[in-house]
């Protein structure tokens, strides 16, 4: 193979290197070669600049969902070091997190299991926007991840999110076959002094199920799903929590494309 | 402010910054891959890893070797192929044709978006180039083939697709060149 290596046969390369179009090995081939060949980085650069060309006609809007999956994850991603440069100060601006709401409720799914990217985004995504936690939380949140990795590594682990007009919402990753579910709020904001946010599970059959408390934006684990079950809701409800609910939800999220409500 | 500008500050940090960067490089970087990799809920899992990495990686912009949009989208193309090509080897080709054959839902929903001018000017060059020359480059670049695919899809030796791409290319540049 090493003979269509040769140089002129490599300079030849650029154009199929510009379109991204070299096998690996022939790519590394020929980035080793552009880094010793004035005239080959210069044909490149052209080249690469007509293939934008052909990308730039292609640009469609992005979901409006995959701007807050994006933004969210870049508040909890460190950045990588420039290369071979010595190591610079990252002033971290520390930014509250966009009040640029969606002005629909916009649910998105993520197949799980297809990408670790996705359950890692995921993950980064529940624990949300902290600057600084408690050890306790922290230890609580160690416990919590364990149990999140239980069910984010089920084979139909799937998360959706919802939000309505005010931004408030749910953040949910569900296996039907674990019967389980990571919940957490998002923009719920704090109850009065005396009230508390409760998650509820909705059945056709029979009455509103208590998951538990939300509290702020940790995640709630919730385990024995009902796989009949059709929705989640958030109430408000005097400290402590109710029994059932006694208000309206403020929000409510569809389980339906989780594989639940059969 | 321009994507250069921005990527340096993202670089530091910068999540304002970001963004800008977000709202200006979004649209091309999700319509490329979505036209590369076709399949909607992948192209979004492709673009998201994309965006992120921009994020990520931003300190590597070196202006020296490109705008910071070429740098932006290489970066969207590669990821886009290399999931394309991934695909296709774990045997989903099939799956992909069959969908591709499915009608025209990509064209139809691209046509909806305003790269308006520049789309058609696009379209307008790739007219005006050979056959060959269009599929060579279209073929590799929309669709994520390998030259060394693409002629053998082509029945054409691999100099001369080599040489269609090149010469593709560099017509396309001459024809866009008077536009802008």
């Amino acid at each position: 193979m090493t003979s269509i290596f040769r140089r002129g046969e490599l300079h030849s390369l650029a154009a199929p290197y510009a379109l991204d179009a070299l096998e690996p090995k022939e790519h590394k081939r020929f980035e080793k070669h552009l880094g010793r060949c004035e005239d080959c980085a210069a044909e490149v650069r052209a080249l690469r600049e007509d293939a934008v060309r052909l990308a730039w006609s292609t640009a469609a809007p992005a979901p409006a969902a995959l701007r807050d999956r994006v933004l969210t994850a870049v508040r909890n991603t460190p950045q990588d070091p420039a290369p071979a440069a010595e190591p610079r100060e990252r002033a971290r601006a520390e930014r509250p997190p966009s009040r640029a709401r969606r002005s629909s409720f916009s649910p998105f799914l993520i197949p799980l299991a297809s990408t670790t990217a996705a359950a890692a985004l995921v993950v980064a995504a529940l624990f949300g926007v902290q600057a600084s936690r408690t050890q306790d939380r922290l230890d609580q949140e160690r416990a919590q991840a364990r149990e999140i990795t239980h069910v984010l590594a089920a084979p139909d682990a799937r998360a959706v999110t919802g939000r309505d007009a005010k931004g408030r919402g749910l953040g949910v990753v569900a296996s039907a076959s674990q019967r389980a579910a990571v919940v957490t709020g998002a923009g719920l904001g704090s109850p009065a002094d005396d009230r508390v946010h409760q998650l509820w599970l909705m059945r056709p059959e029979g009455k509103p199920r208590s998951l538990g408390l939300l509290d702020g934006d940790t995640p709630l684990i919730a385990t024995g799903l009902n796989p009949d079950a059709t929705s989640l809701a958030v109430t408000v409800e005097p400290s402590g929590g109710s029994p059932q609910p006694t208000t309206a939800p403020v929000v409510q999220l569809a389980l339906e494309s989780l594989g639940f409500g059969e | 402010m321009e994507a250069d500008e921005l990527l340096v500050l993202v670089a530091g940090g910068d999540q304002k910054a970001f963004e800008d960067l977000y709202a200006l490089v979004s649209g091309p970087v999700f319509g490329l891959v979505r036209r590369v990799v076709r399949d909607p809920a992948q192209s979004e899992e492709v673009a998201q890893e994309v965006l992120l990495e921009l994020w990520r990686s931003a300190a590597r912009y070196d202006p020296g070797r490109g705008t910071a949009l070429a740098w932006v989208l290489t970066l969207a193309h590669r990821r886009a192929v290399d999931r394309v090509r991934s695909a296709r080897a774990a045997g989903e080709r099939e799956l992909r044709m069959a969908r591709r054959a499915n009608g025209p839902a990509f064209d139809h929903v691209a046509e909806e978006v305003e790269a308006g001018l520049e789309r058609e000017w696009v379209r307008r060059c790739l007219d005006r180039l050979t056959a060959l020359q269009r599929q060579s480059v279209t073929l590799a670049y929309y669709d994520g083939y390998t030259y060394r695919e693409v002629a053998e899809r082509l029945s054409l030796p691999l100099g001369t697709v080599k040489t269609r791409m090149r010469d593709g290319l560099t017509r396309l540049r001459n024809c866009l060149g008077g536009v802008a």
